[in-house]
């Protein structure tokens, strides 16, 4: 038993020669000394940074805090609240709405439903640009002096107010984060429908399955990884939501996300932990839902 | 919490500036022996801008001077001034460029502390009478009594107007001296159509400047100072008298506060969508830019008194010049040449190229001013105080984060004053100490 395992051991070792080693270490070890230096070094720091009050320049100035940060944040800082709500607002928004958007559009398109092609060009054109772009864009056409409110025949003065109405601003956010998510989604959905076996959906049609449990029962169990990555996605997506509002509000907390907050309290001048206790916060909300679900998918996987 | 000294001693005066331009001209010697350069190398200079900004021109102009004079090359590189301002501390510890144009007051004296910025006193000492002492003050790090800034220029924040569009109303914003004749005026254009008092406050800080004049103008300077440096409280309720006479000019106000930012004010004031704003004068360049005529139309007089206690005593005028980087690769070539900016030879060349600022020093020749600057000065004279603007004049991490939202919050929803200034209270109490 014992020689058996250990002639096993020297076969498989046998297997790779020096070079291959070489090649695989280089392969796995460099991405992972970079990903230790540049990700979880930095992510570490930024933990124990969270626990301390610093004013970002000199590192003798460091005082430690204790749960300072955490306290003024959780009790003292109602703008918290306010960016959690958005972020929460905007998960819940492509999850409910932006998502199933983009896969009931993709679902057509594979379909070919009558100008497929043209919807497809249409809902893909915004996916190639960032967000950033996306936010001048929209802000161009909403702010006051701007596209939209000047074919309104409204000047400066007696613009619309969008940005800063409060009763509509989060929808318009909503919709133009959404002009991207849509056609992402799309497009992913679209590649995994691509590889699904047309034979499965013929089959199904002659047993006499609506379009419906076609869908629910074939396409959708067909399209587990897509389905996976399309939903970690959406969450990523929302949880680290910046550039968009950034674009429109700058650092001023008018519609605040967390992100907002992480970045107004480490740049600027007004330098403080409490973005770093920000960035925690967010870390901890982006890392335990994905960990989760990964797991839980993992694990169906193996039985 | 604990009582920063920061910014509370040092700024009383610059009004001495502002007159001493005046008859001053005969006393430009002190420089004008000024020896060949005793450094060497070339010198790297930030410019906060566009290359193609009147600024950036007028800096390049001075910068050349600069080498004309002293053999010393100077590589003059434009950056985004809010990328620079926002990375400032990341740029001040890498290696950043020996000299840039800087803002005076907390954003200076915090960084000296930290070590960041080259101590200057010695040019501030050449540069000697021409620079007033008020203005030295302003200059000067309350912790070590040491400049880390050459001041060089100023502008007051007061009420701008067109003197065309007031003009066409039959209305006198010169004449205006108590707040009811504000809010007479404010009725009486917006009764023609115009935005009474416009206001944009998406940034978060256009509307500080409505705040520190209130402020100021109700509970005196001291009083404001004290109340941005925790020796005040902001649940006192003189701060919610301020808050209240700043509700009252809410319903006279663009109904898009929060949608634009002071390029929106400017424009509305350039389209003349509005009668008054208060504003700080440097968007002047931009009427120039547009044409002569607006920058012609273009006035300022100072906010009016609410409390004869304090009367017109008080006013914001942010102080600028040139700082000088510790870690830059040439300290001393930086300080010279932070030094021939403040120097007669710099401020012509400056002019020479079209500077319309407001110079600080004596050797300035003052007499080339135009109207609009001269009133500038008379407002400036008018006031005995002169506070740097909210966000220089406070904490970094208290004005962006927590003033400016709260302003904004009240804006939006003026009845949650109560819950507002708690909050904002609890925010400074929970401050580390610096």
């Amino acid at each position: 038993m014992k020689t058996a395992a250990a002639n096993k051991k020297i076969r498989s070792r046998r297997t790779l020669s020096k070079n291959d080693r070489f090649t695989l270490a280089a392969f796995i070890g460099i991405p992972t000394l970079m990903q230790i230096i540049f990700l979880w070094l930095p992510a570490l720091i930024t933990i124990v940074l969270s626990f301390t009050y610093w004013n970002g320049i000199n590192v003798g100035d460091i005082k430690w805090a204790g749960i300072a940060n955490y306290k003024n944040i959780f009790f003292g800082t109602p703008v918290f609240y306010e960016a959690l709500k958005n972020n929460a607002i905007w998960l819940l928004w492509f999850t409910f709405i932006a998502t199933p958007l983009g896969i009931l559009l993709a679902y057509q398109i594979d379909r070919k439903i009558k100008g497929h092609k043209l919807y497809e060009t249409v809902f893909y054109i915004p996916v190639v640009l960032s967000l950033a772009i996306i936010g001048i864009i929209w802000n161009f056409m909403f702010q006051p002096g701007g596209f939209i409110q000047g074919i309104m025949g409204r000047d400066i003065g007696n613009a619309i107010s969008i940005w800063g109405n409060y009763d509509i601003n989060t929808y318009v956010i909503m919709g133009v984060a959404s002009w991207r998510h849509i056609g992402y989604i799309m497009l992913l959905y679209l590649a995994g429908l691509k590889s699904v076996d047309s034979s499965l959906r013929e089959a199904s049609a002659i047993d006499g399955a609506t379009e419906w449990q076609t869908f629910r029962k074939i396409v959708l169990p067909a399209m587990r990884p897509v389905n996976i990555i399309i939903v970690v996605i959406t969450i990523i997506e929302s949880l680290r939501a910046f550039d968009l509002v950034y674009i429109i509000y700058g650092t001023s907390t008018a519609w605040p996300l967390l992100n907002i907050l992480v970045f107004q309290n480490f740049a600027g001048q007004g330098i403080s932990m409490k973005g770093a206790a920000y960035a925690v916060i967010l870390l901890v909300l982006c890392v335990g839902p994905i960990l989760l679900y990964l797991r839980a998918v993992f694990k169906e996987d193996l039985k | 919490m604990s009582d920063t000294e920061k910014g509370i001693s040092r700024r009383s005066v610059l009004k001495g500036a502002a007159v001493g331009g005046i008859g001053l001209a005969a006393g430009g010697s002190l420089l004008a022996g000024c020896a060949k350069s005793k450094v060497t190398g070339d010198i790297n200079f930030t410019i906060r801008g566009n290359l193609s900004d009147a600024g950036s021109k007028i800096a390049i102009a001075v910068n050349d001077a600069y080498t004309a004079k002293s053999g010393n090359k100077v590589i003059s590189q434009a950056v985004n001034s809010d990328d620079f301002q926002n990375n400032f501390v990341q740029i001040m510890q890498g290696t950043p460029d020996d000299a840039f144009g800087w803002m005076a007051g907390w954003r200076t004296n915090a960084r000296a502390d930290a070590g960041l910025l080259a101590d200057l006193s010695d040019q501030v000492a050449a540069l000697g009478s021409s620079l007033s002492a008020a203005a030295v003050q302003g200059a000067t790090n309350p912790t070590d009594g040491k400049q880390y800034i050459i001041p060089t220029t100023y502008y007051p924040w007061g009420l701008h107007y067109r003197k065309s569009t007031m003009t066409e109303l039959g209305l006198n914003p010169e004449s205006i001296a108590t707040w009811d004749d504000l809010i007479k005026l404010c009725e009486a254009t917006q009764k023609k159509g115009l935005v009474g008092y416009a206001l944009g406050d998406k940034g978060g800080w256009e509307a500080m400047g409505t705040f520190d004049i209130l402020n100021m103008r109700l509970n005196g300077y001291q009083f404001h100072i004290d109340l941005l440096n925790g020796k005040e409280q902001w649940t006192d309720p003189k701060v919610v008298e301020v808050f209240n006479y700043m509700g009252q000019l809410i319903p006279f106000m663009n109904k898009n506060v929060l949608d634009i930012s002071w390029d929106g004010m400017r424009d509305l004031l350039l389209q003349k969508k509005c009668g008054a704003m208060m504003m700080g004068s440097w968007f002047a360049n931009d009427f120039l830019a547009k044409s002569q005529e607006d920058y012609d139309d273009l006035w300022i007089v100072p906010f009016p008194e609410i409390n004869p206690e304090h009367g017109v005593d008080s006013i914001d005028a942010p102080l600028d010049g040139i700082a000088v980087a510790a870690n830059g690769k040439n300290v001393e070539g930086g300080k010279e040449l932070a030094e021939f900016w403040g120097s007669k030879e710099g401020i012509d060349a400056a002019v020479a190229a079209g500077d319309t600022n407001i110079y600080i020093s004596s050797e300035f020749d003052s007499s080339s001013y135009d109207a609009f600057n001269n009133q500038k000065l008379a407002v400036l004279g008018a006031a005995k105080n002169i506070g740097f603007f909210l966000d220089r004049d406070t904490r970094g991490d208290f004005a962006g984060p927590v003033v400016g939202p709260a302003i904004q919050s009240f804006l939006k929803n003026p009845k949650d004053l109560t819950k507002i200034l708690d909050n904002t209270q609890a925010q400074w109490d929970a401050l580390p100490a610096l």
